[in-house]
């Protein structure tokens, strides 16, 4: 029987990309408990008006679609200050307990990413109790005028408990601005809303899809896991919601009791500002030298063209690229989804088409590890591995992250670095050791299991400016191995992204944050 | 020990009890030991660096062996608990006694390319003569050493080769990560990889003639064929 979940006990964050459905601007708010009493009060007063991931729609007996969706999760201290049992507490992973800043190290988070250059509220955070990053609301609206409304009443709400709670500031706005909000929104271009972010690639394609998401687990080309016999499957819910059976057959370890835990799971909070102009400059730099020009070059850096995202394993070069844009014009929604999601490396194990340390490739290598070269195979050449595992994503398909999050600011400016500009990334994982960390540490930051040696992911790698901050970086654009091309190495990579802050989250059940409102969770 | 050998490798086991005593400030030897193992830690380099064609070592006091459960719960275990017609306290007094060491050892596993004639009496004199003190400073406190302390010290490295062949245990531990060439080859060929890389990345797009001239540059610079110099130093763990 197919598995169907209680989306009204899911808060609608966890199913919902919010920016996808209608939803083009958002604010995320982050409050310091100062009393635990008022502190629960106040949670279960703001959990009435907590979006689920239901379906909506405007027939007798359906759920509206919500002006504005609101959606809560909290860091190990705020649960702490809300008074959840030791004993529950202690059955967090401990890198929650430790918090993003502590695990710098794991996630490369070294020069200018460090947190001493993060935002003051991520700075601050864990190192003054009344500075402590404790409760995190989410505003998505359907229009900036609704957001604003909304923040209103969330502010009133707030001051309704006499400094039972606050809202802590510090977030980096406009011109060295300090503000009490992170503000993000979908890019407009033409007056358009963009799935872009600002070096201009298309985002949020190919999220995962798992058993008993409504609509997507439908469609699980490409966004799912392959099965033996090349076919694609939803992947288990459990690697994405707590109480539920991952890819392992075995249950996430999660808080006692399953009422705490029970369709909730952890949320990876990461503000990653863009170094535009770095980036544009770059790409001209090695786009004038490099044999395809500079459009397939950017593409190389993510394995999708920038203008569409079609991906380069479907369209490696300007011909295939023409055919590609032809039929995906023509294409509808679902269409589209399938043209851009469903492919695999299988044809490209050398990397010619989509190189190791692009991003798709980093983020979701989907079987192209399983890749092996034998002696008298071609020199640089790899090939699939057949039959050194059960199906061909079993290397990746418990490294799966649910991406949520919105680009945030504005660039002015493309031959600068220094504006506000960036993503908000948010991941969902039901482990963030074995999901998030994983992927940032092995296959973002390093490239070993790639065969790259320490060549890092070309966009959000940590690279080192030779200086200060480790090697200078490389990564090299594979070529055929039958070719007479030379590969191309792109020397000297800069940093594009910097992380400026983030947070590890608990995304509670509704039925969670009613317990926690009320202090009733009880681990015995 | 064939079993010791791969190729041009050798995984040396050795296992040297220690002493079962205490200094005046009541701390074992045993624990003196690990005090100057975990010393090394915070040296720029492991003394063991000096010791020539050492892949790779590990050093490491052992306490005890661990046991997780009770031996024994064979099949007829089983069918004993089902059908008891022995007495539990009977049976369990026919189990197996748990294993304990006789004493705490210092292991140290090593391994090294010994080359076509498998010369550990030379790896091991090269051993002694690399780093006598730091050796001295660990094994004074191990059963038997004394027959190296005390011989004329011209003496010494033959008795630490007998002594440590007296400790030597069959066991094969290799670690990955070699190619079965002399250490200098090793690095050489890390060093090689490494600057060819840097090369490869430097002078992409070139013309031909500018290219050769630049390889042959580079050759001149590198020296393919002097395993000793420019090359990577032995124990180097970053880039």
């Amino acid at each position: 029987m197919t598995k169907k979940l209680d989306l009204l006990d899911i808060q609608g964050n966890v199913i919902r990309a919010y920016g996808r459905f209608g939803f083009p601007v958002a604010r995320y708010v982050f409050l310091n408990i100062r009393n635990s009493a008022k502190g629960r009060q106040f949670i279960g007063e703001i959990t009435k008006k907590v979006t689920t991931s239901v379906d909506w729609g405007d027939g007798p007996g359906q759920i509206k679609r919500p002006q504005c969706a609101i959606n809560l999760a909290f860091t190990y201290q705020g649960l702490k200050h809300l008074e959840l049992p030791t004993a529950s507490l202690m059955g967090f992973s401990p890198e929650f307990a430790a918090g993003m800043k502590t695990r710098k190290d794991i996630l490369g988070d070294d020069g200018p990413s460090a947190p001493r250059f993060w935002d003051p509220i991520w700075k601050t955070n864990r190192v003054e109790r009344h500075k402590d990053v404790h409760v995190f609301v989410a505003l998505n609206a359907q229009s900036q005028a609704i957001l604003e409304a909304s923040y209103g009443e969330l502010v009133n709400t707030i001051n309704q408990y006499d400094g039972g709670l606050v809202i802590i500031g510090g977030h980096l706005g406009e011109n060295g601005a300090l503000l009490d909000y992170q503000d993000v929104n979908v890019l407009m271009k033409n007056g358009k809303p963009t799935a872009n972010e600002h070096f201009g690639y298309s985002d949020g394609i190919a999220d995962p899809v798992f058993e008993g998401m409504p609509r997507d687990a439908q469609n699980p080309g490409g966004r799912g896991k392959q099965l033996e016999d090349g076919t694609w499957a939803p992947l288990a819910t459990g690697e994405f919601l707590l109480g539920h059976i991952d890819e392992a057959r075995e249950y996430p370890p999660a808080p006692d009791p399953i009422l705490l835990s029970r369709n909730g799971t952890y949320m990876v909070y990461r503000k990653l500002h863009e170094n535009v102009g770095t980036f544009e400059a770059y790409l001209d730099e090695h786009g004038k030298k490099y044999p395809g020009g500079k459009d397939l070059l950017a593409a190389k850096f993510v394995g999708r063209w920038r203008d569409n995202g079609a991906p380069l394993v479907k369209a490696p070069d300007a011909a295939s690229k023409a055919k590609f844009d032809a039929e995906f014009a023509a294409a509808d929604d679902a269409g589209r989804d399938n043209m851009l999601s469903n492919f695999t490396f299988d044809d490209d194990m050398s990397g010619a088409k989509c190189p190791f340390s692009s991003h798709i490739r980093r983020i979701n290598p989907r079987a192209s590890l399983e890749m092996i070269h034998e002696p008298g195979d071609t020199p640089g050449s790899l090939k699939m591995n057949k039959t050194a595992f059960d199906t061909p994503g079993a290397l990746s398909n418990r490294r799966r992250l649910l991406r949520r999050g919105l680009p945030y600011g504005i660039c002015k400016d493309r031959n600068r670095d220094d504006g506000n500009h960036g993503i908000i990334i948010m991941m969902i994982n039901v482990d963030i050791n074995r999901q998030f960390e994983f992927v940032q540490q092995q296959w973002i930051n390093y490239g070993n299991d790639f065969k790259a040696g320490n060549d890092k992911e070309i966009i959000l790698g940590n690279h080192g400016d030779g200086d200060n901050n480790g090697l200078p970086s490389k990564a090299v654009i594979q070529v055929d191995p039958n070719s007479d091309e030379a590969p191309y190495i792109l020397t000297k990579i800069p940093r594009f992204v910097e992380t400026r802050g983030g947070e590890y989250f608990f995304v509670p059940s509704m039925t969670a944050l009613r317990m926690i409102a009320k202090g009733i969770v009880d681990p015995t | 020990m064939a079993g010791n050998i791969s190729g041009n490798a050798y995984a040396l086991t050795i296992l040297s009890p220690i002493i079962d005593g205490f200094t005046q400030d009541e701390i074992a030897y045993a624990d003196i030991v690990r005090n100057h193992l975990q010393d090394w830690n915070a040296l720029s380099n492991s003394p063991m660096v000096a010791v020539p064609n050492t892949y790779l070592c590990r050093y490491f006091v052992l306490d005890d062996v661990y046991t997780e459960s009770l031996p024994g719960a064979g099949v007829l275990d089983t069918l004993s608990d089902f059908y008891p017609v022995i007495s539990d306290p009977r049976r369990r007094k026919m189990l197996p006694k748990e294993d304990h060491l006789k004493s705490r050892y210092l292991v140290f596993s090593s391994n090294f390319y010994c080359g076509p004639n498998v010369d550990l009496d030379g790896y091991l004199t090269g051993m002694w003569n690399a780093m006598s003190s730091s050796i001295t400073d660990v094994w004074q406190y191990c059963y038997g050493f004394k027959d190296v302390l005390e011989a004329d010290p011209a003496q010494r490295p033959e008795r630490f080769v007998a002594y440590m062949k007296k400790c030597q245990r069959s066991a094969a531990l290799f670690f990955v990560g070699s190619n079965d060439e002399p250490l200098d080859e090793q690095l050489k060929a890390l060093y090689l990889k490494q600057e060819f890389s840097r090369f490869a990345a430097d002078n992409q797009g070139l013309d031909t003639p500018t290219l050769k001239s630049n390889f042959r540059a580079f050759l001149k610079r590198v020296a393919p064929t002097n395993v000793s110099s420019p090359t990577w130093a032995a124990g180097k763990y970053r880039l």
